[in-house]
């Protein structure tokens, strides 16, 4: 029993394709309420860790416990002007921020989320290839920073599209050679190794603990991903205003604001959806859902430590990081991983 | 030099990381700065030609915005000169409590540094823990004299108002705790590797460099001459007090953090002396009240130096032997250590540029004066 | 020289413990108490000698300009007030102009009769244009001045 079945089984007289069609579309609406609903919470979470971090008290004053903060945040900014750059061009100036949000609602409809009480399976995307199809879709989102950047027409814009891409490149290569470690362990155990739920399925040892390494590299790689410090590159505020955004106003600038949160919050998803077990947990087969939310929220305050903790690191050092150390650990991973999985045959 | 692919960026005067004003214009190839122009003036309120124009005792106010981080140092060495040319005394009393002031207001400078600077680095936590430090000593500020910034604490002939027991305590419970939190903060930044890499080595000043271009504080301290006017020709009751001058030979964005730290601990050492040598007796000489202050005339000319918490402050004055001063001359000490900036910053990256004038503690009400 | 402290560069931190450690840091101040002050609600504190909004004594002002003389921008200006005072043959008191005051007290340490003086009121918040107090808003409380 999923909830796919339970919205098809109400369209049925509609017929096969129509109700499956309609019921996968009322499905991915509810996923992306629930995703956007924990996004909304994180948002909400942040500004309240970082003021107790830093000894203050957080927004109060809007609704109780300042709870309201946040769509008063988003209503300011859809009321704001909205100003277009004169020099800019035009269209992928228009796209770029959508883009980055697709890219980023796309990746959500990816991933696994457990079971929830009553409806059952909350899994959106049956495909036997999601490993790709997420990282192809998560891909999307560096595009939309690029083309902002360079259709701004700004020098402090172009610089940050320019730091972006060389970031995008050079941490992209060993994230994918740590996945692919997981791809290869999670091969020896189930038939569809590139599903994310048959990896979820596999991991009676979560891969986190097998592969230490591995869970390092993607770490550090989601920070990237997400670009807060101390990987904030492109958009380094004390160096180049406001990177590749610096153009923006208004609800474009909002949504570069989000997919700047929601990278952060698909990150963690993804890193406990490969190396901690996703949603397993006691009573996974009715509340599935909340532990992976409960796994990747506790990832989300690490990530919110790193971010308020670090400086910004050079770009150059960046580079460093990533080819220097960060490919060759992977590359061990990847060989420790094999020789555990052939070897072991863990 | 082919200079034809550079690209031309303004960063300031609204920016960021320029603390306040500064205008940089930068020649970039790539990320590369090759070529960095500091522009100022954009906060220049003719405070030399103000003091001109008013009464001794009324210079002070335009003094307290000059370095508006660390006002009573300003003060202080309006003063020295000032009393010169009046030839009016200042009570033992009244020069403690300018020494305990002082140096109270070298910690908050350098404590305003150095969260503005984990700013401009990325860091956005030590900020706060700095500024809750800082708060404590804007509250013994109110106490003693009733602002919290632009002071206007001493006047011509002592200090305005007497330091109560109740001050005392409270600048004795804030020297308590103060060294703790200071280790703490000082690890936060020291313990980060990413902080290592992006200031160790960076922004490298020659000793001949520093000399030549005039710098001073704790910039020239960290590229190894151990000059501190404080020492070389004391003022006030420093000659009395027993601290160190810190020094580093390393001249890098690293040593200059380092010293200014250091610095703030020999301060806390210093109250602590001064508190303890605290005087009994009058804190103001009647010589100097208000009422006198608009007729008193005064003659010759003095300079005056005294270290505040960027480096050396000069004032010359210039008395024609009516109730205004005829000149009044500001040596500002941000102004030499900004012209440093595009010697450190050249054949960088533009994130160095940010780290060297962070590391530079610029004010710009000093600046531009 | 004798008082010289060579300052010792600190050691380079391990790369990812220092780091981990580091958050540690930052953690422990999770469980102390925030410092914010809300401040309508919450008073800030508020020392004795706080100082900032002038009050006059019409009564005991003699006119003699001298707060005028030494404020350093101008901001008291004399005025004609016609008044029964047998001190203030003159007719003419000091008001001040809040825009440009510094709080700079000279004022208050001029004044041979202690008429003109700064009070701990601080919440006088205006419009724009309207920061002049003339001498009989400067005698009256803040609540009665309300523009």
């Amino acid at each position: 029993m999923s909830l796919l079945t339970v919205f098809q089984s109400w369209f049925s007289p509609l017929g096969h394709f129509w109700s499956y069609a309609i019921a996968y579309f009322l499905e991915a609406v509810v996923g992306l309420i629930l995703a956007a609903l924990s996004l909304i919470i994180m948002i909400y979470l942040f500004r309240k860790y970082m003021a107790r971090l830093q000894r203050r008290i957080g927004p109060n004053r809007v609704g109780k416990y300042g709870l309201l903060q946040l769509i008063a945040d988003a209503m300011k900014l859809m009321g704001k002007e909205v100003i277009f750059p004169a020099r800019r061009d035009d269209l992928p100036y228009r796209v770029a921020p959508l883009l980055v949000i697709f890219g980023l609602f796309a990746a959500f409809f990816i991933i696994p989320y457990g079971n929830i009480p009553y409806f059952g399976s909350l899994t959106i995307s049956h495909s036997d290839v999601t490993v790709i199809l997420l990282f192809a879709f998560m891909a999307i989102m560096p595009i939309g920073e690029v083309l902002a950047g360079i259709s701004s027409k700004n020098k402090y814009s172009l610089t940050g599209a320019m730091r972006a891409v060389a970031k995008d490149i050079s941490f992209e290569v060993p994230m994918m050679l740590s996945i692919i470690a997981v791809v290869l362990m999670s091969s020896a155990r189930t038939a569809n190794a590139l599903n994310l739920q048959s990896i979820i399925t596999s991991q009676v040892i979560p891969y986190g603990i097998l592969e230490p390494l591995g869970i390092f590299v993607f770490f550090v790689a989601t920070v990237a991903r997400a670009s807060h410090t101390p990987f904030d590159l492109g958009e380094s505020e004390s160096e180049l205003v406001s990177g590749f955004s610096t153009e923006y106003t208004g609800l474009r600038f909002g949504l570069f604001y989000m997919g700047l949160f929601g990278s952060i919050f698909l990150g963690s998803l993804i890193l406990s959806v490969f190396y901690l077990g996703g949603y397993h947990g006691p009573f996974a087969g009715s509340i599935g859902w909340v532990w992976l939310m409960v796994r990747a929220f506790i990832l989300v305050l690490i990530f919110f430590t790193v971010w308020l903790a670090m400086p910004r690191i050079r770009i150059d050092k960046f580079m460093d990081l990533g080819w220097k150390y960060l490919l060759p650990i992977s590359f061990i991973n990847l060989v420790i991983s094999g020789v555990l999985t052939l070897g072991f045959g863990w | 030099m082919d200079s034809s692919g550079w690209t031309e960026l303004n960063i300031g005067p609204q920016h960021p990381s320029t603390h306040g004003v500064l205008r940089l214009k930068v020649k970039l190839d790539g990320e590369i700065i090759k070529d960095v122009e500091p522009v100022i003036g954009y906060l220049h309120r003719n405070a030399e030609k103000l003091c001109e124009m008013s009464y001794y005792c009324d210079n002070l106010i335009y003094f307290d915005r000059l370095d508006y981080v660390a006002s009573m140092i300003m003060e202080s060495g309006f003063l020295e000169a000032a009393e010169k040319v009046l030839d009016i005394e200042v009570p033992e009393r009244a020069k403690w409590i300018r020494v305990i002031m002082s140096e109270l207001s070298r910690i908050a400078s350098h404590l305003v540094w150095a969260g503005a600077f984990g700013l401009d680095l990325g860091m956005l936590t030590p900020f706060f823990y700095c500024f809750i430090q800082r708060e404590k000593i804007l509250n013994i500020f109110t106490e003693v004299c009733g602002s919290r910034q632009q002071t206007n604490y001493m006047s011509i002939g002592g200090v305005y108002q007497d330091l109560q027991e109740e001050t005392i305590t409270h600048i004795w419970e804030f020297l308590k705790q103060f060294p703790e939190k200071l280790e703490e903060i000082y690890k936060l930044f020291i313990k980060n590797d990413i902080f290592f890499s992006r200031t160790k080595d960076i922004g490298y000043l020659p000793k001949d460099v520093a000399i030549d271009y005039g710098v001073t504080g704790p910039m020239l301290r960290a590229s190894g001459v151990p000059y501190d006017v404080r020492k070389d020709e004391p003022y006030l009751t420093y000659d009395k007090v027993n601290f160190d001058v810190p020094v580093s030979q390393k001249g890098d964005v690293l040593a200059r953090f380092v010293v200014r730290f250091e610095e703030m601990r020999q301060s806390a050492r210093i109250v602590k002396q001064a508190l303890e040598k605290l005087p009994d007796g009058p804190y103001f000489n009647p010589k100097g009240k208000k009422s006198l202050m608009i007729r008193v005339r005064g003659n010759g000319e003095a300079y005056s130096r005294v270290e505040s918490s960027k480096g050396e402050l000069g004032t010359y004055i210039v008395a024609d032997g009516s109730v205004r001063p005829y000149r009044v001359r500001i040596r500002s000490p941000t102004f030499k250590n900004l012209s440093v900036l595009p010697v450190l910053a050249k054949d960088t990256m533009i994130a160095d540029l940010v780290s060297i004038s962070g590391s530079i503690d610029l004010v710009f009400g000093e600046v531009d004066r | 020289m004798a008082n010289v402290k060579e300052v010792e560069e600190p050691k380079k931190p391990v790369p990812v413990f220092s780091m981990i450690r580091g958050m540690g840091m930052l953690g422990k101040n999770l469980l102390r108490k925030p410092v914010t002050i809300q401040y309508p609600e919450q008073m800030p504190y508020i020392p004795e000698r706080f100082r900032f909004r002038i009050f006059l004594t019409l009564d005991s002002c003699v006119g003699c300009t001298l707060c005028e003389q030494v404020c350093p921008n101008g901001s008291i200006k004399m005025e004609h007030l016609d008044r029964e005072n047998p001190h203030n043959k003159r007719k003419i008191y000091p008001g001040v102009n809040f825009g440009t005051c510094t709080v700079c007290r000279n004022c208050e340490e001029i004044c041979p009769t202690h008429a003109i003086y700064l009070s701990h009121e601080f919440q006088t918040s205006r419009t724009k244009n309207s920061f002049y107090y003339s001498p009989e808003e400067l005698s009256k409380p803040e609540h009665e001045v309300l523009k």
